[in-house]
């Protein structure tokens, strides 16, 4: 296998990868802060790329309809969740764990069949916008600016993520509740208000990656149940709680699946499951977590 | 006088009540039970399969229904899934007492249905599902298919047209990994080295059933060296998902596309012009309505364009013609009765919306007719579709004795 | 888990709890000659998924190890029985009594590596685990048949009916629902409720906490294996989504339902959640909406499931009663 061919089998790896990075961060960040693994996290995905696809069709007249859409959809997910969070998840964080994963599986379900009831059961489909069609081929490949469009949003939500978390007050706090709930809460910090931000910030993410992920595919139900998957297989990779171990279970699950058709396409689907197995025995808390 | 009255009101409320009862067991209606997707990725075809099959109850019921019995469909949705459509194909009998089964897209739902319509002695006639299986290794007499088969559909019909236009020596395909993408890719081959002896299929890609991230594969494909890429069993919105991936990374402009799927226009409904489409890809067809000079099959085109609000695919097409071959059997075998409806069937030449198809005794399978050509917009459509067709016809079928030996070599 | 250990429902009864149930098996025996063929299919259906439900229970709720993957193992006993009769014709009884022994062996591979980690970490486990035994079986086509499935399994006729497989797989489930109670009463029921009470205090009393664990993952896997066997001599039929992780959610909620600390439960639940499904479901499109609204409920105001709510209105009236028999003494 010639040198292009193997980078642009890794750059098209990668691309779809940081899109799973986003949610997998959110999924991340919400059990390293609430110890809740939200079952739900790839529903609020969808949810996040049919909004797009409304909010797309809402401004159709006016240039630019992607860019609003991608305005919008992830703020609308986000209050979603904010909602479903004061609602219903925070009367179980006290509960076992069983309930929660109940809980979040309770939403799969009424979120799933409510964007039945929306938007119907027909795929849609959005165009790439304006600015980022085409290709680009440097070295003999051909490369679609849009993909490269979503490795670099994910690179710079990565960064700015970090940042977030390790230089600013809010990250701050955000650490302060996850590494001592009771202390930080006698301090003064409004730990409930903490708990409802962080996972509007996580489903926020979704709604992201699922407001981006429309122009190269297509919107369509049951896309939920096979993304959460991926994405447990991403957190157990890098870690649950880690937002760096995301970005890099992201790299590798994308270098895993875009290798594994080239390499071993029989096993190919189960290669990824049998990394997770493997990492749950050797180092269950993964590549950047912290031992509980 | 007064006994006299009372007992011929009596009398008169009898005969009415008889009158009534006859009436009614007259007018009791023929039910088909109608499985297929209707919800989930394949739930377009079930929607159109619905809407064809309605549209003609309504023009048979409006003159008379069938022995003077109205027909009533009931749906009941498979969601792709052989375990749900063999429980709805039981209710479909045991509680609502239906006297014939149709739809399906799935073909692993619909080889489920086969083998319960097999032991329930009940007619089934797959409208979408493709599996050649069905009526030829796994063939039972209670089946009927009014519609083309996988072995055309995916293969011969592809492999013929190829071989006719642009003899490519070097293929590379891609399908999804389940039965139907194996088995489509076998009749393909079976079929084109059979007509382009030099011709060989460099490398066969599989991704799992239902992918909507093709990059890698795409990657693979531009990078492997063949003149042309093979699409086995990929459609609906994951065809759709492939078609966008492979339009932005330039493939359609590298090389040549087959994608049988692609004539049928439940993918592209939602693409607008400028889009993404199989550009100037080799696809087959199976109702190119614009194409067909048939009045029946104009005014089909109208009233379902009415009722759906979109224009109508080969599923809605396939099951309106499955109703009226039900109802040419049953008036042929005058009553409904399974056994003489079969033997009415067999070697029945029926007036379908593609003109004039005859079911073959065999395998009860109808000699239905695909067309090939280029993908391209043109006018009056606002939907990437099979421009200028050629019509393959019997010869995209297996031949009985290839069935022969398929059946004994079981 | 910290769970009270609460009394089950049938103790409180003490004598009239063997009349009770002894009523009960007669009515089961009874029903198929009054009832019509589509209400025994659902009885049929709800036995053997409250079999299911009760070998899921063991490990949940007695055990404390939420599970995500019986799905994997109930699969793994179904394909057993189906490939052992359509495939290599074997007679009828070997092919159904190598369904758990299949599954315990598939059972005892797969605990052993999950019962070495904790809580969520078990929990992805056994999920990676049943996804795989799930990906096995849709992609060896060559000898599971994949994603069609393998229909019309060769019953033979002294259980093909309806009727006579209701008995069949009545007798069965009954059986191994009693010798799930005999353990759970047993010692090693005991220490495996201590366990789920306070690993570190049992492990202080030298109770080798993984391996209970294991063994009792094993049992499980035997009794799913059971129930994967019963339903397709039932259906006729086996299909890769038996072993999907969405089987496992049904599971998991039937348990929850009916009440994880009780040992009813999972039959409680089974019955109400078979029923519910196949009547709601019918009436709407929206089924998994309401299915999830329920679930919702359950899960914030009826955590006891629908058993462990029997359970406290019935010692609120027993406590009412008692209380104004002894003249107010608390």
């Amino acid at each position: 296998m010639t040198f292009v061919s193997f980078f642009s089998q890794f750059i098209s790896g990668i691309s779809v990868g940081l899109v799973l990075f986003l949610i997998a961060a959110g999924l991340s960040l919400i059990f390293g802060t609430m110890r809740v693994l939200n079952l739900a996290h790839g529903t609020f995905f969808m949810v996040g790329s049919f909004l797009c696809f409304a909010f797309s069709s809402l401004f159709a007249n006016s240039s630019g309809s992607f860019w609003w859409a991608l305005l919008f959809a992830p703020i609308g997910v986000a209050l979603i969740g904010g909602i479903l969070e004061v609602l219903l998840l925070r009367r179980i964080y006290n509960q076992d764990m069983l309930y929660q994963y109940i809980l979040t599986f309770a939403l799969i379900l009424i979120l799933g069949d409510g964007l039945k009831y929306f938007f119907g059961v027909s795929f849609k489909t959005i165009e790439v916008p304006w600015p980022l069609g085409g290709s680009v081929s440097f070295w003999g490949m051909s490369f679609p600016i849009y993909n490269l469009f979503l490795i670099v949003c994910g690179i710079a939500i990565f960064i700015f993520m970090l940042a977030l978390m390790r230089y600013t007050k809010l990250g701050r706090i955000v650490r302060a509740v996850t590494l001592n709930r009771d202390m930080a809460n006698a301090l003064g910090i409004n730990v409930p208000l903490v708990y409802t931000g962080v996972f509007m910030l996580g489903c926020y993410l979704a709604g992201l990656a699922g407001a981006l992920m429309p122009p190269m595919s297509v919107v369509a139900l049951g896309a939920d149940m096979h993304v959460i998957i991926e994405c447990f297989i991403i957190v157990v990779i890098g870690g649950l709680g880690s937002l760096s171990g995301a970005f890099i279970g992201a790299v590798i699950l994308g270098f895993l699946n875009s290798f594994g058709i080239l390499v071993m396409p029989k096993l190919a689907v189960a290669f990824p499951f049998m990394l997770m197995i493997f990492i749950l025995i050797v180092r269950p808390h993964g590549l950047m977590g912290k031992p509980e | 006088m007064k006994k006299r009255f009372v007992s011929s009101v009596l009398a008169l409320i009898a005969v009415l009540c008889l009158g009534v009862t006859v009436h009614a067991a007259e007018k009791k209606p023929i039910v088909i039970g109608h499985i297929h997707s209707m919800s989930g990725a394949l739930s377009m075809y079930g929607i159109s399969s619905e809407a064809g099959g309605s549209i003609a109850i309504e023009e048979i019921n409006a003159a008379g229904g069938i022995l003077g019995r109205p027909l009533k469909m009931i749906t009941r949705d498979d969601k792709a899934n052989p375990e749900v459509g063999l429980r709805e194909a039981k209710d479909l009998v045991i509680s609502e007492n239906a006297d014939f089964l149709t739809g399906t897209v799935s073909s692993a739902v619909g080889m489920a249905v086969s083998s319960f319509a097999k032991k329930e002695k009940i007619i089934f006639m797959p409208s979408n599902a493709q599996s050649s299986r069905m009526t030829e290794d796994e063939f039972h007499p209670y089946i009927f298919r009014i519609a083309t088969n996988s072995v055309v559909y995916w293969g011969y019909a592809p492999a013929i047209a190829l071989a006719n236009t642009k003899k490519v020596k070097k293929i590379i395909s891609l399908g999804w990994e389940y039965e139907t993408g194996k088995t489509a890719l076998k009749q393909f081959k079976e079929k084109y080295l059979e007509m382009v002896p030099d011709a060989q299929i460099i490398d066969e890609l599989w991704a799992p059933l239902g992918t909507t991230d093709y990059t890698a594969y795409i990657n693979k494909i531009k990078n492997s060296g063949a003149d042309a890429f093979y699409l086995a069993a990929v459609y609906g919105g994951g065809e759709l998902a492939f078609t966008k991936q492979a339009d932005s990374f330039g493939l359609y402009d590298q090389m040549l596309a087959i994608q049988p799927c692609a004539g049928d226009i439940e993918s592209w409904y939602t693409v607008t012009k400028g889009g993404p489409f199989p550009k100037a890809a080799l696809a087959t067809t199976r109702y190119p309505f614009w194409a067909i000079d048939n009045p029946r099959s104009k005014v089909f085109v109208e009233k379902y364009k009415n009722k759906v609000g979109q224009y109508p695919s080969y599923g809605a097409m396939n099951h309106y013609n499955t109703i009226y071959a039900l109802k040419a059997g049953i008036e042929k075998a005058g009553a409904v009765d399974t056994e003489k409806i079969i033997k009415a069937l067999e070697g029945l030449t029926l007036d379908t919306l593609i003109g004039k198809v005859q079911i073959r005794a065999y395998d009860h399978q109808a000699m239905m007719p695909t067309w090939y050509g280029t993908m391209d917009y043109a006018e009056g459509l606002p939907f990437p579709h099979v421009v200028k067709v050629t019509p393959i016809g019997e010869e995209g079928y297996h031949t009985i004795e290839q069935i022969k030996k398929l059946r004994e070599s079981k | 888990m910290r769970g009270k250990v609460k009394k089950d429902f049938l103790t409180y009864l003490s004598r009239a709890d063997l009349w009770l149930v002894l009523a009960g098996i007669a009515t089961l025996l009874v029903l198929p000659s009054v009832l019509s063929k589509s209400w025994v299919s659902l009885l049929i259906e709800m036995m053997i998924m409250a079999l299911a439900g009760c070998s899921l229970n063991l490990i949940v709720g007695y055990g404390g190890m939420v599970s995500f993957g019986p799905a994997g193992l109930y699969g793994a006993g179904a394909y057993t029985t189906a490939i052992l009769l359509s495939r290599y014709g074997l007679p009828f009884p070997l092919a159904v009594l190598a369904a758990p022994i299949m599954a315990g062996l598939v059972g005892a591979v797969v605990g052993w590596f999950c019962v070495r980690r904790n809580a969520v970490y078990f929990a992805l486990l056994t999920l990676a685990f049943s996804q795989i035994i799930w990906t096995v079986i849709f992609q060896w086509y060559d000898f599971t048949n994949g994603d069609n499935g393998i229909i019309g399994v060769p019953i033979p006729d002294y259980v093909s009916s309806i009727t006579r497989s209701y008995y069949f797989i009545v007798v069965i489930t009954l059986f191994c629902i009693f010798l799930m109670w005999r353990m759970v009463n047993s010692p090693f029921g005991i220490t495996i409720q201590s366990i789920r009470e306070n690993p570190l205090r049992s492990e202080f009393i030298s109770v080798a906490v993984r391996r209970y664990q294991l063994s009792l993952f094993v049992v499980s896997s035997v009794f799913l294996g059971v129930s994967g066997a019963l339903y397709c001599v039932f259906a006729g039929s086996v299909f890769p989504d038996y072993a999907h992780w969405a089987k496992s959610t049904d599971m998991l909620i039937v348990c929850l339902l009916g009440g994880l600390h009780s040992f009813a439960g999972p039959i409680v639940g089974s019955i109400v959640y078979i029923f519910l499904s196949k009547t709601i479901a019918k009436g709407t499109t929206y089924w998994m909406f309401y299915l999830g609204m329920i679930i919702a409920f359950l899960v914030l105001f009826m955590r006891g499931g629908i058993v462990g709510f029997a359970n406290e209105k019935l010692a609120w009236i027993l406590n009412r009663r008692n209380g104004a028999r002894r003249g107010g003494e608390r």
